[in-house]
């Protein structure tokens, strides 16, 4: 009722003001300058409600790392994928310039299929491939508030395909941006992007607005066709005229055009292919007086993804290949406090999943899903906490994974806590790989089963005193059973290819994260990561000859399908007068993906250097740097399927960036 | 409910009560005549009102209540709850006067404004502020958040106390980060700048920079920098404020009482004061979001001690 009382009367002032613009302005600088007691007596609505308040790192139920602003910002990173250097046991390589490969304890292949990764709660892992395009997200590097990468599998929070983590991308407020500014970059490799970025915020109506250009020109082989540009906006608007409710637009689109091809590769010939998307999602955020919270969130993606001239393997033509592909998901979630001890989280969702490539499907596909879910954070007492929780999913043709977790956190003192869970998640195959049909290529026989991972961790985080260290370790083994992978027809060309659930794979190791920092804007985080894997043959090819000849010898080389060791570290020194500093130095051992080539050992040092002019925020301040990437020139090899770009190196690249605030 | 109080206490001097408990007051004087004006009859003025209602029973007290517009009736001792019932008063310059649920700095500047009237209407007008002091605002702050080093404050034009807040500060070794000429035009850009080097934000009674329109704004920037905001009543916790330190209506009549008794047995009329009682209020879920393990609000009452 309060909220209803103050919405009406801003709306009242609003539409005042502008007509007697002067007269009201004075009147009311009179009538504000005296306090009165209500100040003191106002109610509020309640605005930090359930899902507003993140969980701390020491009572979530997995492993976690946050990348935040001033992570971003330090690494000197331009794109989103490359910030996952930065998180323990995670691989990112790049099948060219602008297909990153991401991917979390092995079973990593191109299309990285195992992770979901979420942008403000929308699902961004689309059909038919059931992949990210990461190049292809409207969302610019700047527009991030922070990333949280769920280590381990988490269904029973994040939703379906949450097979191996969760990758969580939180944007910034609609309210976070005031006025205009203007970043720049300019480099080697044909490194050009700007980005625009105006908002304003109101009592009202938050909104902010990004409209960014990205180019280069890859890795700037004659092998690869790689160059690409990338041109996106987006709007997040946030009404709130009710002090309860809230209302949160997001629109983005975005286009680009990307060079493809490998010389000198017949069936992989130097063309273009043109990427565009948009997504339009509507979230309402209704608090309750006690904190509880009901919140109903709708939206919508579209992709068309066009290839000038697609070579089917086998088929002997080179054709323009369209795939279009279409994403609407509506979930309604209930937060509520049960009592002193027990938060509980519950809520349904439904989805469909579109995709129509006469090329790949020949006919369109619409997939259906549904699900429930239910999650209770529960105290036992001021030092034990369970996290319990399942999520049931109905994934149509009479399928229905059940994805329970059981976690539990002790605390042994407010500073020293223990971790030990557990828990099961799905991986839905994917639209291609149940229906796929190219003639003498890939024709899927369908009848795929799901694959799942059953994981165990404990876990340890401590903060040790007010010394600024805190340690974040873990010791986990999860097995991936019915893997899917390629399975060649019983001919003697193997062609064409379908899918089959055909190994398992037990991922173990233990890896950490221990920070240090001794001064506002001076830390140093390193990350470790130590794992082994195993592979096993689960599954019946359709050719028999197939596994002794070529599969088995892939799943023999699993346990180099992840590096031995990997790491990195980032260090930001304040170095006074706004001059900041940072490097970063990643490392990971050698690998062979599961049907990739070989990439040896790859050590990478990154350097940025940054001068702060004006007041901070204010109009007419800024930044001027300079970001240095694989500064010694050390091998860094990209991810590779094809013995053509085996062994093309990450070379020294240097760009310049600038950013106006207006 | 208080026409049959005040019947009461018409009656009570003759009564078993009054011979046993108020010996003193009874052979001493005839009742107080004690007139309340309230602002409005509802909220926080209706609680305090009741409150000191129950407390006078028994007294040799006669309370008339009333609302702030209508005529004063006979009175020994006035008490105005809230500043549109101070104001209404202040010119009554032949009784005494006790204003309360008043900010400070607004019952000062009244008192400026009457300051020229003869009879030295503003020499027998006191008060109890609504506000705490900024000491005791400061102690919640190290009690609650030891390890704090800076503070943010924003405000419009400076507040009266300015220099005592800035004063508190430097002895003990916080740094005061100021944004001044805050309003609402500007008050993003400025919270902003003042949350990237603050460790907690002080609210303010601002009522251009802190209302219900702008509440929201500022508790999610300030839990996105993850600087908590310091509230000064229990309505900003409620809405995302990690603490507060503030009075109840009930305790502010408790301390009026103690006013009116000095007033009745000598007839002086006690200096204008800040709340002796009050209570600390904390947002356990925010605190707990922030990471921040900070003690029980009877823990933090406790430690911050009794009395300015």
């Amino acid at each position: 009722m309060n909220g209803f009382k103050y919405g009406l009367g801003q709306y009242a002032v609003s539409i005042v003001l502008p007509a007697c613009f002067t007269l009201s302005a004075s009147l009311s600088q009179a009538a504000q300058n005296v306090v009165t007691e209500q100040s003191y007596l106002e109610d509020f609505p309640v605005v930090l409600s359930a899902s507003r308040l993140s969980q701390p790192l020491s009572e979530a139920p997995n492993a976690m790392t946050v990348i935040d602003r001033n992570m971003i910002k330090a690494s000197g990173f331009r794109t989103i994928s490359d910030l996952f250097m930065l998180v323990p046991g995670m691989y990112v390589g790049n099948v060219n310039g602008h297909t990153p490969v991401v991917g979390y304890h092995g079973s990593t292949e191109e299309f990285s299929r195992r992770m979901q990764v979420l942008i403000d709660g929308r699902s961004v892992y689309l059909p038919p491939l059931s992949t990210v395009d990461w190049e292809d997200i409207p969302l610019n590097i700047d527009d991030i508030e922070r990333i949280e990468v769920v280590r381990g599998p988490a269904a029973a929070s994040f939703g379906a395909n949450s097979l191996q983590g969760v990758i969580n991308i939180i944007t910034r407020d609609a309210a976070s941006v005031i006025g205009a500014s203007l970043s720049l970059a300019k480099g080697s490799e044909g490194v050009a992007d700007a980005a625009v970025h105006y908002g304003n915020a109101d009592e009202l109506l938050d909104y902010r607005l990004t409209v960014a250009h990205r180019a280069d020109s890859g890795y700037g082989t004659p092998i690869l066709n790689d160059a690409k540009f990338t041109n996106q906006a987006n709007l997040r608007a946030n009404l709130h005229p009710l002090g309860a409710n809230s209302f949160d637009l997001q629109l983005g689109y975005s286009d680009s055009t990307r060079g493809m091809g490998i010389y000198p590769k017949p069936d992989d010939i130097f063309r273009n292919i043109h990427v565009n998307s948009g997504f339009q999602q509507l979230t309402w955020l209704h608090a309750l007086q006690n904190g509880d919270e009901v919140k109903l969130q709708f939206y919508h993606i579209n992709q068309s993804h066009v290839d000038d001239a697609l070579a089917s393997p086998n088929a002997g033509a080179i054709v323009a290949a369209q795939t279009v592909s279409d994403r609407q998901d509506v979930e309604l979630q209930h937060t509520l406090q049960l009592g002193k001890s027990h938060r509980m989280v519950w809520g349904v969702g439904a989805r469909t999943d579109y995709a129509d490539s006469k090329e790949m499907l020949v006919i369109p596909y619409t997939f259906k899903e549904s699900r429930i879910f239910a999650h209770d954070e529960w105290k036992l007492s001021t030092d034990a906490m369970i996290n319990v929780g399942a999520m049931v999913e109905d994934v149509g043709m009479g399928r229905t994974n059940t994805s329970p977790r059981l976690a539990l956190n002790y605390h042994l003192t407010p500073q020293h806590t223990l971790r030990a869970g557990t828990s099961v998640a799905y991986r839905t195959p994917s639209i291609y790989e149940e229906k796929v049909n190219i003639t003498g290529a890939y024709v899927s026989m369908g009848g795929l089963r799901p694959e799942k991972t059953i994981s165990k961790e404990i876990g340890y985080l401590g903060e040790l005193g007010s010394t600024g260290i805190s340690l974040d370790v873990r010791a986990y083994d999860d097995l991936v059973s019915d893997i899917i992978f390629a399975d060649p027809a019983a001919t003697p060309s193997g062609w064409p290819f379908g899918f089959a659930n055909l190994y398992s794979a037990n991922y173990h190791g233990y890896e950490g994260t221990l920070k240090y920092r001794w001064h506002e804007g001076s830390n140093v985080i390193v990350n470790f990561a130590r794992q082994f894997a195993r592979c096993e043959i689960t599954g019946s090819a359709t050719n028999p000859l197939y596994i002794p000849l070529y599969l088995q010898q892939n799943i023999n080389d699993c346990p180099v399908s992840v590096p031995d060791y990997s790491g990195s570290i980032l260090l930001s020194q304040q170095l006074g007068n706004g001059l900041q500093m940072s490097a970063g130095y990643y490392h990971m051992g050698g690998i062979k993906m599961i049907a990739g080539i070989p990439q040896t050992v790859m050590n990478r040092v990154d350097f940025r250097i940054a001068q702060s002019f004006g007041k901070v925020s204010q109009p007419g301040s800024g930044e001027v740097s300079l970001v240095v990437q694989n500064a010694f020139q050390d091998d860094y090899s990209k991810y590779s399927l094809t013995s053509e770009t085996n062994n093309i190196q990450f070379n020294r690249r240097a760009y310049i960036g600038a950013v106006f605030n207006f | 409910m208080s026409r049959f109080l005040i019947s009461v206490l018409k009656t009570s001097c003759a009564g078993l009560a009054c011979a046993l408990f108020l010996l003193l007051d009874c052979a001493n004087a005839a009742p107080l005549k004690l007139t309340l004006v309230l602002s409005e009859a509802g909220g926080a003025y209706r609680e305090y009102s009741e409150a000191l209602e129950a407390m006078l029973v028994n007294k040799s007290v006669t309370l008339q209540v009333i609302e702030a517009g209508n005529t004063l009736p006979e009175s020994d001792f006035i008490i105005a709850a809230g500043m549109k019932a101070a104001s209404t008063i202040a010119r009554e310059s032949s009784t005494a006067k006790l204003a309360v649920l008043v900010p400070k700095e607004s019952f000062n500047k009244l008192l400026n404004e009457i300051a020229s009237q003869p009879k030295g209407a503003a020499n027998n007008y006191s008060s109890i502020y609504l506000d705490q002091p900024y000491k005791r605002q400061l102690d919640l702050i190290t009690a609650a958040l030891p390890h704090v080093q800076s503070i943010g404050v924003l405000y419009g034009q400076p507040p009266e106390e300015l220099n005592v807040i800035r004063h508190l500060a430097a002895t003990r070794k916080l740094v005061l980060h100021e944004r001044s000429s805050v309003d609402v035009a500007n008050l993003y850009n400025n919270l902003h700048a003042i949350l990237l080097n603050s460790d907690v934000l002080l609210a303010m009674p601002d009522a251009e920079i802190y209302s219900a329109s702008t509440i929201r704004n500022i508790l999610l920037a300030s839990y996105r920098n993850k600087v908590p905001l310091i509230g000064f009543s229990p309505a900003y916790v409620k809405a995302g404020a990690l603490c507060a330190v503030y009075s109840t209506p009930t305790q502010i009549a408790k301390q009026s009482f103690g006013f009116i008794q000095e007033f009745k047995a000598t007839g002086i009329l006690l200096p204008a004061q800040s709340p002796k009682e009050f209570e600390v209020t904390i947002n356990e879920q925010v605190a707990h979001s922030l990471g921040l393990n900070i003690k029980s609000a009877s823990k933090l009452r406790s430690d911050i001690g009794a009395g300015p």
